[in-house]
């Protein structure tokens, strides 16, 4: 792991998702590039993970639906990296 | 046996009463509002729903009723009336009504019961650090309440309960209500679902599972972003032929049959499969040919999961022909009332039916690959309709299609 993962939230997010890798996903496939569907993480998996993020940062994670402009999706690791460091900044 | 539908009883977020309902469903009017009963509603991210308007208890039930009657058991009552007293129905006086009442059903459904009771005295304990309950919280929450106080308001003595599966609770009532009456053990069966879960915790239970929509309810559009929660009551009147052309009753629409599945695959992701095989079991029950339907009432919740797998399951069962069929949502305008959906749905299903017109999916903005079928977007359409389907897929995986069809002796 590098030393950017490392950080925070990057290691705290990864940790979480790490609970989450398909059966059959080795953990070195947990890069910030992947895609979740990728990682063995299907939808309601994706629905536990936001819920694990809100409960560990004390943040609230709107809806891509309620979100002009497309600024909200949940299809990388990196997207749920993105989305809790701006809700952490702009608490 | 033939099995006719013989009275009709609706609230939702439509309007207190059958043609309230009718009229905005084939008016295509979106009855979703800010929420009026949470008095949390700031601390909530989905904060419309689709509530019966302005609705005061006080104005409709005693403070004696109040006291036994949560709001699903009000709305069930409501609707039960309704129906009751437009089938012209009576279960007490002389010896043939009392015969009837130990020969009719009251069969509902809710997927929740008397949620509004449980948190109400969850906060009066945890919250409030209140000492005491109310002496009646246990016979107002349990979910066979509503089904009860219909028998006991209007005198009904035959076998009654109460079916809780979700989404498809009155799909389920009325099939089980249609084989009591094929066995022969009932004459009549009052019928549908209740359900009044616009709740604190019920919208935030909601708001986790990530189904829901803070804008408006698309079905099979697009941009769609989730379900509207509902609230309300259907009720259907369900005898069989014999019996109501024995009594000169008026006849709306004919039950044809119907089918249910089970998808044994995941608490929450629908299966296009199991729901395919409820539809060709409704089919086969009602001795139907797939060319035989022009309308179908979808689940069509307008979750992104939902609608392409009930688009898949259509496409299934119909082959070709799913491109000449009407198939709509009018969850798109009074919401999803979860275990009353398939009540009012029906309801919706029989004015389509009598009225030859689908009722429209409302908010309907962009194709969907991955939905392509005729979803009547945003205006009725007048067209022949003989046989329609009317479609419930509920969380668990447990599926129920009901076959109607246009009344003609």
């Amino acid at each position: 792991m590098s030393e950017a993962i490392q950080d925070t939230p990057q290691k705290e997010v990864l940790d979480i998702l790490a609970k989450y890798l398909g059966e059959d996903v080795d953990a070195d496939k947990l890069t910030l590039e992947a895609n979740l569907e990728d990682l063995g993480i299907d939808s309601m998996d994706v629905v536990e993970i936001i819920f694990d993020l809100e409960e560990t940062f004390d943040i609230d994670v709107p809806n891509p639906g309620d979100v002009e402009g497309g600024s909200i999706k949940f299809d990388s690791v990196q997207d749920l990296i993105n989305i809790v460091k701006t809700l952490i900044e702009n608490k | 046996m033939r099995i006719v539908i013989t009275g009709m009883g609706a609230i939702s977020s439509l309007g207190y009463d059958v043609e309230s309902f009718i009229n905005g469903v084939h008016a295509g009017e979106v009855a979703f509002r800010p929420i009026q009963q949470i008095p949390q509603v700031d601390q909530l991210r989905v904060q419309i729903a689709a509530e019966v308007p302005d609705y005061d208890e006080t104005e409709r039930f005693s403070k004696k009723e109040l006291a036994l009657y949560d709001r699903f058991t009000q709305f069930q009552l409501l609707s039960a009336r309704e129906a009751i007293a437009d089938a012209g129905l009576e279960f007490t006086g002389s010896l043939a009504n009392q015969n009837l009442a130990e020969r009719t059903s009251v069969i509902m459904g809710s997927g929740i019961g008397g949620q509004t009771t449980q948190e109400q005295n969850y906060k009066r304990l945890y919250d409030d650090k209140a000492k005491r309950l109310p002496p009646l919280t246990v016979p107002k929450l349990i979910p066979n309440a509503a089904s009860s106080h219909v028998t006991m308001e209007f005198g009904i003595k035959g076998p009654s309960f109460t079916i809780a599966s979700a989404c498809a609770s009155s799909a389920h009532s009325i099939a089980q209500a249609c084989m009591m009456l094929r066995t022969g053990l009932i004459d009549v069966a009052v019928t549908g679902g209740s359900e009044a879960c616009i709740t604190f915790g019920t919208v935030k239970g909601w708001e986790a599972l990530r189904v829901t929509s803070n804008s408006t309810c698309r079905p099979f559009s697009k941009d769609r972003t989730g379900m509207i929660l509902g609230e309300g009551s259907g009720t259907i009147i369900i005898e069989t032929l014999e019996h109501a052309q024995e009594r000169g009753a008026k006849i709306y629409a004919e039950v044809l049959g119907f089918g249910m599945s089970s998808d044994a695959g995941n608490i929450v992701q629908p299966s296009s499969d199991g729901a395919a095989r409820a539809m060709k079991a409704a089919l086969k029950d009602a001795q139907l040919n797939p060319e035989d339907v022009q309308y179908i009432n979808a689940h069509g919740t307008g979750t992104p999961q939902n609608d392409p797998s009930e688009t898949a399951a259509i496409r299934d069962v119909f082959g070709s022909y799913a491109d000449k069929l009407a198939v709509s949502s009018t969850k798109s305008m009074h919401g999803h009332a979860l275990g009353a959906a398939a009540a009012l749905e029906t309801i919706a299903v029989v004015s389509a039916l009598q009225r030859q017109s689908a009722p429209p999916t409302m908010n309907f903005t962009e194709a969907d690959p991955k939905c392509d079928l005729d979803y009547v977007p945003n205006k009725a359409r007048p067209m022949n309709i003989e046989i329609a389907l009317n479609n419930s897929f509920a969380f668990g995986g447990l599926n129920a299609v009901i076959a109607f069809k246009r009344w003609q002796e």
